[in-house]
């Protein structure tokens, strides 16, 4: 690495780690002066300046709600053991303050008199996730504001269900992740049916095992800093860093690879050896045009570069290498 | 209630004490293994009652249906000990016939499914009115894809997770052995086979063939993944949190990969199985506060991997003669190969977040992230071969240099090391109450302080004839501070061409002498603003430069100019909800230069020659000048985005999303020149009543990647005469790479076009009667790829085989179809019994594996050297059918 770059690099990380340290203590200590909890409930903003009535009040009249809801974590938290005055408003923690909502709860002009996580019920997004985020901010949570989802100004109940327990986790509004997510990432779904394929048709994995759906500070909402990162969490063995290694797979493994799924074997963008031509024009037989002649049966001599595992058959770890004569990946 | 909480606890404990202990079904920002189940999962919920009592339909507020939920016990009916523990649950156990043991691989992909007695699920839940809490859950039990979970604790005070995990990963069910020992560390050649082949290569090609006909060394290679972890989160109050985690995951197995021997393309690759036994140990604990303005987070997490199978050693059927590099032993000799499989590394991150709202300037807000990491191995380095007393003309071997042994090394163990660094900061502020401003900026780095690998045997030395060295005759050469002899021994020093000076007196500038390492840097700074144009309308605009620097790459220099503009509008006629969005992405670069190894090259040492006649071609030559590497090249990409939902009616939904994606790489004349893809989805959802529920969904997508290539001629060689004039020393690497030269042949030109077509269609229904639920979900995909080439006859293909080789290769084609039909009826209040019909199958053609299974010895004629000896058959086509009839029994 060049030295200059280094320095410039340190300089700009201590900058940036500096600030932020400074900041968040500065912060948390005038905070601590501000002595004035988050969760605190804020009667007046909501709910046209409604009063709360009390979960009791709600259940009189929403009992099929109640029966569902009973079985959340939700409830438990709410109702066996409620960590601040916010959280002991059950209901009315989420909804708001009840009692406006009361002078007439059956016409639909009164709407606005309790915060509703339907489209019928017509509540402004913004005001709906940030009843959600009195208790949700921070921890995963952190970036939501800056997150793909938050920008398509999408409401956490586009993928929570906070009155049903639908799914065995985290309140999704279908019954795993990945059929939650595929409800509007359809073309996920469809490259998870492809011949080659990461284990989630399968159950054995789910988007959330590389994606943050709240927000990150990596792209494509990436728990990990980094592509490789986030692979490297499951496929630690291509960590390395190797004795020899393949320059491109160091730098991003969807050089080759396509995560979702691929019409190729090992979730390869393009068949081989075509996949290693299009950066390998080097002397030798990588500017050799292999063909269908060059299969069994193809008419021609048969060709190891065209065949079986093709290029691999020859440099099998193109992942990289440990061994000291490893440089073309063939031991 | 007693035996059941006992039995509840004994399981737990049989769980955490197989394991030794486990970890999260992670938070959605940490960790993976964040779900359970397996492939009937899905299945066995599918048959469950919706609960009668819910409302109506409601829809989220991008409109989409809220699934109708499922029936649960009912308050008054929930049953309680007399502890005060409300519990429920369930078992389904049953029998399952017809294909279910089928074999195929592309059907085990990665679940294990078997004839016999079954127990597909369990759970239970237990819950106290002061909090406490006890979850089980798991299924499959004894089988390759089971799954075992755990949680108990206090509601918002603490909770343990616990959790194993099985998913078995089968490569090929068709692999044709022709040792023993698969899985293990060495491969002995079995009965019939001779180390090192005859004096016959009929002979040997004779026996490998009987062996791999055998259908008792016919077998699959697979690995199975098991996962096993623990996760304590604690709510120390409504503002801080805490975790720590640990989770433990095997893998254990083999799987086909290719060895080669020989040199110049290789002789004989032959397929072999590489034993998998890995252990990765995952630790993590954070802590998190969130109150008022400010957030943070602080996490620290380490990850040991440790290959408890460090290298392959395998018997070779084949008399491979070395060719050219060694002038002992001879042929014959070479018996065995030994591969240096992955290292054990870990790895180590510690990361800070924080956020605060800055309510007085401008209602904005503020995060920022600091993470730095470490990526270290040291694993011990192998000698180049196996093969004790190697000789080659032009080296001397000093005591303690042979090449079997690690005195032939620079250094002993590898010394890798990569540390990792990360910043993150973005400001956003909101000016007015319909305009949010964001300015994000992010420095990362991946700095590889690895040790530079110089191959050089220390103990060697050149001899006095070799007239091509320069200097002192009875020293090895120096370079790097090092002295020896230059170059790698290759493919267990069977290969020629690895040594410099190995194989011939006449040098050649094309021997690596050293690794490459590889750091970059990345920075990405730029504005993003939301304008809130009504209530329900969003206009979005960014734009970002992303500059990424590499070491060691063909350009220095990246970045990135990304343009986006996006609009959200929920509030269309019929509760239509429209997303869209382009972009505009420019990349560019500093120049772009074809040989940036050379100083790990021979080429460093030995200069070009400049003598008329000379051929210069392993200096002159690295890659096609005009070729960009599309990771690096100049690239103008554009992405549209379109998703509409809308409720057709409020009991239907519709779904339309389009995705068009094309990049152009417009400075590679060879190389990747373009790419794109596109798709095209439709949802529909219709729920009628409580009772009722249609679904159907389609998706097609097709990418298309074009590329262009030179297939190599003559030689460069000083003097001669080309169209792009006459070579010298000075001029030619330059003409010597460029297409139009003597070595890139204009008439050699290729390009071939890759096109994939994919369709993706699924329908399904659940109908409950008055006691009856029926539900069936059927779904077919068919994918195709077209590869297509154009060349000029004469040129990269001759006439003779142009007749064969056509204008394409076959197509590839997968045509998938999947039948799951559930019907599920209560024999009693607690029993009830549910019958399972699944037709699946899969046709597959990949040119790849084409008549490969039945002859996996490829060679030009009986007595020639193998071109590939292909054991594992590649995929095939299967077709199950399979019934179960379960029994679901409530507690």
């Amino acid at each position: 690495m060049n030295s200059r770059f280094s320095v410039i690099g340190l300089r700009l990380g201590i900058a940036i780690g500096a600030l932020a340290t400074i900041t968040m203590f500065s912060g948390i200590a005038a905070n601590s002066r501000a002595a004035a909890p988050a969760t605190q409930p804020k009667p007046a903003a909501l709910n046209g300046g409604a009063t709360y009535v009390g979960e009791a009040v709600c259940i009189a009249c929403h009992a099929p709600q109640n029966q569902q809801f009973t079985h959340t974590v939700h409830a438990d938290v709410f109702r066996k053991n409620p960590k601040d005055e916010l959280q002991q408003k059950s209901c009315e923690a989420c909804h708001g303050p009840g009692s406006n909502h009361l002078k007439n709860p059956a016409d639909p002009t009164n709407r606005p008199s309790l915060i509703g996580f339907t489209k019928e019920w017509g509540t402004p997004v913004a005001t709906q996730n940030n009843q959600c985020l009195q208790c949700h901010s921070g921890g995963t949570h952190m970036f939501w504001d800056s997150s793909l989802h938050a920008r398509n100004q999408l409401a956490c109940s586009d993928c929570h269900n906070p009155m049903a327990k639908v799914s065995d986790t985290g309140l999704l509004k279908k019954q795993s992740i990945n059929d939650t997510c595929y409800t509007c990432h359809q073309q996920q779904r469809a490259e998870f049916a492809k011949r080659s394929h990461m284990p989630l048709p399968e159950g054995k994995m789910s988007c959330v095992d590389c994606h943050n759906p709240h927000g990150s500070t990596a792209k494509a909402a990436m728990k990990a800093d980094s592509v490789n990162e986030t692979c490297y969490s499951c496929h630690a063995e291509k960590r390395g860093p190797f004795l020899w290694e393949h320059a491109p797979v160091r730098d991003n493994c969807t050089t080759c690879h396509s995560p979702h799924g691929s019409n190729h074997d090992k979730l390869l963008t393009v068949a081989r050896p075509f996949q290693c031509q299009q950066c390998h024009d080097n002397t030798n037989h990588q500017t050799n045009l292999f063909n269908a002649g060059q299969l069994v049966g193809g008419g021609a001599a048969p060709n190891s570069r065209a065949i079986g595992r093709s290029c691999q058959n020859c440099h099998s770890q193109i992942h990289g290498s440990n061994h000291p004569a490893g440089s073309r990946f063939q031991r | 209630m007693k035996t059941i909480f006992r039995l509840s606890l004994a399981t737990l404990t049989a769980i955490v004490a197989s394991r030794v202990a486990a970890s999260p079904f992670a938070t959605s920002g940490a960790g993976v293994g964040t779900t359970l189940g397996n492939k009937e999962t899905a299945s066995t919920n599918a048959a469950r009652s919706s609960d009668p009592d819910w409302l109506a339909i409601k829809h989220t507020p991008t409109g989409q249906m809220f699934k109708w939920p499922l029936v649960v016990p009912k308050l008054a009916n929930i049953a309680r000990d007399a502890a005060g523990w409300e519990y429920s649950g369930q078992v389904e156990v049953g029998y399952v016939g017809g294909d279910a043991d089928e074999r195929n691989a592309q059907y085990r992909m990665y679940q294990d499914f078997d004839q016999g007695a079954y127990l597909n699920n369990f759970d239970l839940t237990m819950k106290k009115a002061d909090g406490s809490f006890l979850g089980l859950s798991g299924g499959a039990a004894g089988r390759r894809d089971q799954y075992y979970g755990a949680n108990f604790g206090h509601a918002n005070s603490w909770t343990v997770k616990l959790y194993f995990s099985e998913t078995p990963h089968v490569f090929t069910d068709s692999y044709k052995t022709l040792w023993s020992g698969l899985g293990t560390e060495t491969l002995v050649l079995l009965p019939g086979l001779t180390p090192g082949g005859t004096a016959s290569t009929a002979a040997d090609n004779a026996a490998v063939a009987a062996t791999a006909a055998n259908p008792a060394n016919r077998t699959s290679l697979s690995l199975t993944r098991k996962r096993s972890g623990a996760r304590l989160d604690l709510t120390l109050s409504a503002s801080w949190k805490a975790f720590a985690s640990y989770a433990l995951e095997m893998r254990q197995g083999a799987r086909p990969i290719s060895a080669v021997w020989g040199n110049n393309g290789g002789t004989a690759p032959i397929e072999i199985a590489e034993p998998i036994d890995y252990d990765t140990r995952d630790i993590s604990a954070g802590l998190s506060y969130a109150a008022g303005l400010n957030a943070f987070n602080l996490r620290w997490s380490a990850s040991i991997f440790d290959n408890n199978i460090s290298t392959l050693t395998f018997q070779e059927p084949y008399r491979i003669a070395p060719q050219g590099f060694t002038t002992t032993p001879a042929a014959g000799a070479y018996t065995v190969g030994r591969f240096d499989l992955a290292p054990s590394n870990t790895s180590q991150n510690v990361r800070a977040e924080f956020s605060r709202k800055l309510p007085e300037f401008f209602n904005g807000a503020i995060t920022a992230v600091v993470a730095a990491g470490t990526w270290r191995q040291d694993d011990n380095l192998i000698p180049y071969t196996t093969v004790a007393g190697i000789t080659s003309a032009n080296v001397t071997i000093l005591p303690g240099g042979d090449w079997s042994t690690v005195g032939s090394l620079s250094r002993p163990t590898a010394k890798g090391k990569i540390d990792t660094r990360t910043a993150d900061l973005t400001l956003s502020l909101n000016p007015s109450p319909t305009l949010n401003v964001k300015m994000k900026s992010r420095y990362q780095e991946s700095d590889n302080n690895s040790d530079p690998y110089y191959a050089v045997n220390p103990n060697a030395v050149y001899v006095d004839a070799d007239a091509g060295t320069a200097g002192n005759q009875t020293r090895g050469l120096t370079y790097a501070g090092l002295t020896g002899v230059w170059g790698r021994p290759l493919n267990d020093a069977t290969g020629s061409g690895g040594v410099l000076y190995g194989a011939a007196a006449t040098p050649t500038g094309s021997v690596v002498i050293s690794n490459k390492i590889y750091s970059s840097k990345q920075y990405r700074l730029g504005p993003t603003a939301d304008y809130q144009l009504s209530k329900t309308s969003n206009l979005t605009g960014s734009y970002e430069r992303e500059t990424i620097e590499r070491t060691n790459r063909e350009r220095t220099k990246t970045w990135d100019d990304r343009f986006k503009l996006g609009y959200v509008n929920r509030d269309l006629p019929r509760n239509t909800t429209l997303r869209t969005s382009y972009e505009y992405g420019q990349r560019r670069g500093s120049r772009y230069v074809t040989a940036y190894y050379e100083d790990a090259m021979s080429a460093a040492i030995i200069p070009m020659p400049t003598t008329a006649g000379a051929n210069v071609t392993s200096w002159a030559v690295r890659n096609n000048g005009a070729l960009r590497n599309y990771q690096l090249a100049d690239r103008n990409q554009q992405i549209v985005n379109v998703r509409l939902d809308t409720m057709v009616r409020p009991n239907l939904d519709a779904g339309l999303s389009l995705q068009f994606r094309e990049s152009r790489y417009p400075g590679a004349d060879y190389g990747r020149g373009k790419d794109s893809q596109d798709s095209v989805n439709l949802d529909l959802s219709y729920q009628p009543s409580a009772k009722q529920n249609i679904y159907a969904f389609y998706s097609y997508q097709e990418g298309r990647v074009r590329q262009t290539s030179i297939q190599q001629a003559n030689n460069v060689t000083i003097g001669a005469t080309t169209p792009l004039g006459v070579i010298t020393p000075e001029n030619a690497a330059t003409i010597g790479s460029a297409p139009g030269g003597p070595f890139y042949l204009l008439n050699n030109y290729w390009s071939a076009k890759s096109k994939d077509r994919n369709h993706v269609a699924g329908v399904g229904f659940k109908q409950e009667f008055s006691k009856a639920t029926f539900n069936v979900d059927y779904s077919y995909t068919l994918g195709r790829t077209r590869l297509a080439y154009q060349y000029n006859t004469g040129g990269a293909i001759n006439a003779a085989n142009a007749v064969f080789a056509g204008d394409r290769m076959p197509d590839m084609a997968v045509d998938a179809s999947y039948l799951d039909a559930s019907l599920r009826f209560p024999l009693t209040p607690r029993l009830s019994a549910r019958l399972v019909y699944r037709n699946q199958w899969e046709r597959i053609r990949d040119w790849h594996y084409r008549n490969l299974d039945g002859s996996p010895v490829v060679a030009a004629n009986p007595a020639a050297a193998p071109t590939l000896v292909a054991l594992d058959g590649g995929p095939m086509d299967y077709r199950v059918s399979w019934y179960g009839v379960m029994l679901q029994i409530k507690l």
